[in-house]
């Protein structure tokens, strides 16, 4: 997040990454498209705008599919980080190839009537009542609107305007304009059984998307965290062992009925805070000490070991926990403290 | 009919839009004060959002805490 806001916070590594995104729609695009003129059957003349809109089609939802395997994949693999950094790109590309599509569709099918092309659109496929020639276009407006929504508040101000939890649950939508898609590919061009290549595309691609989420779930519940304990003292309670924390790393701490905490060793000192990050709610202690701050994994958003605050111009600030030691235990005071309190270091023993 | 509520709700969200942008953002967010060139990348969610964003713009300016 900016000190102050930038239209697009352009950088090298994200102009080659939009640059390499755009390059790759591109050839898809016009690869599907020859391809599909080139093996068009004998006799039969290419039908130039149909291939066209599959082309922009299959590109959108292959897109999406993307955007959504991002995240797990970095949990199972971290040098994917990349990929992530810049996944809002990849999101606003993403509606810009479905609005492409929905352009094409406008301009063909429901371009030649008098009633307005929009119009037609939205009031010519509305029985569901009759199958085979259920309605599919319903759902790809309504997944086209979310990306819509999606793209149009993907800008930082967005999130910290309506507040990250708020905005991290208007962007899970991502999931059901998924699924709205799958429904608009099998109520549409599926229903027509006549294409056994794109079943086979949305079935693997939909299976595969699920496998990958659920192994990354697994991975995140046996990842390396740690339950706090009940200490002899109140408020105080055993969060772990100075030994199990890396020199410049993380651990986290799962609290009973409160938010974890990240726990982090630098320089023989041991300090704490929220584990979720005040950017997206990254897993900051799955990140790492860097130049003396705490650095979220998934977009490198840093923070004062001591205070919990970004350092300056950024504003952004975390909540604060107590520690102290107990022969080798680590113990923790659940209570937090509002964010950007003070709390000094604790001292490791020499 | 639909086209026609979409158009009323896309005009207000447009006004809406406006004034948030000249009269609303700077007061709600010190990190848009002085910054112009990222507003015109707002106006898309702004008309789409407006009934949320003025519920947003009025907790921000009299609860500020919030």
């Amino acid at each position: 997040m900016s000190a102050r806001y930038e239209a697009v916070g352009w950088n090298r590594s994200k102009i080659v990454y939009d640059a390499v995104l755009i390059g790759v729609i591109l050839a898809y695009y016009y690869l599907f498209v020859a391809i599909g003129a080139a093996t068009a059957p004998i006799g039969t003349p290419p039908d130039g705008p149909s291939l066209a809109m599959q082309a922009s089609g299959s590109c959108a939802f292959l897109l999406l599919a993307s955007v959504l395997a991002i995240g797990p994949l970095v949990r199972l693999d971290p040098r994917l980080l990349p990929f992530l950094y810049n996944r809002r790109h990849f999101g606003v590309i993403t509606c810009a190839v479905a609005a492409g599509h929905a352009q094409q569709v406008l301009n063909w099918y429901f371009a030649f009537s008098p009633t307005p092309s929009l119009q037609a659109m939205l009031f010519t496929d509305t029985g569901f009542d009759h199958w085979p020639g259920l309605p599919f276009i319903p759902f790809g407006i309504a997944a086209f609107a979310i990306l819509v929504a999606l793209a149009a508040t993907s800008h930082d101000f967005w999130l910290r305007f309506l507040t990250p939890p708020v905005w991290k649950a208007l962007h899970m939508l991502i999931y059901l304009a998924f699924g709205l898609v799958v429904a608009h590919v099998a109520f549409g061009a599926l229903q027509s059984r006549s294409q056994p290549l794109l079943a086979v595309l949305v079935t693997a691609v939909s299976i595969g998307l699920c496998a990958l989420h659920l192994a990354a779930g697994r991975k995140a519940v046996l990842a390396d965290r740690v339950t706090a304990q009940p200490a002899d003292t109140t408020p105080w309670v055993v969060a772990t062992t100075i030994d199990a924390i890396g020199e410049n790393r993380g651990l986290v701490v799962n609290l009973p009925d409160a938010e974890a905490v990240a726990i982090f060793r630098h320089n023989g000192h041991l300090s704490a805070v929220s584990n979720l990050c005040a950017h997206q709610n990254g897993p900051l202690g799955e990140g790492r000490v860097v130049d003396g701050c705490i650095t979220c994994p998934w977009h490198g958003f840093q923070y004062q070991l001591a205070d919990g605050c970004a350092p300056a111009p950024f504003t952004e600030r975390l909540a604060t926990y107590r520690l102290r030691l107990d022969g080798c235990n680590v113990l923790l005071d659940p209570v937090p403290n509002p964010p950007g309190t003070y709390v000094a270091p604790t001292a490791l023993p020499t | 009919m639909l086209i026609q509520a979409v158009t009323a709700y896309a005009s207000f969200g447009a006004l809406v839009s406006a004034l948030f942008l000249l009269f609303g953002i700077d007061r709600i967010d010190p990190a848009a004060r002085g910054a112009y060139a990222f507003r015109p990348l707002l106006v898309p969610g702004l008309v789409l959002l407006w009934p949320l964003v003025m519920w947003r713009w009025l907790a921000l300016t009299f609860w500020p805490a919030r």
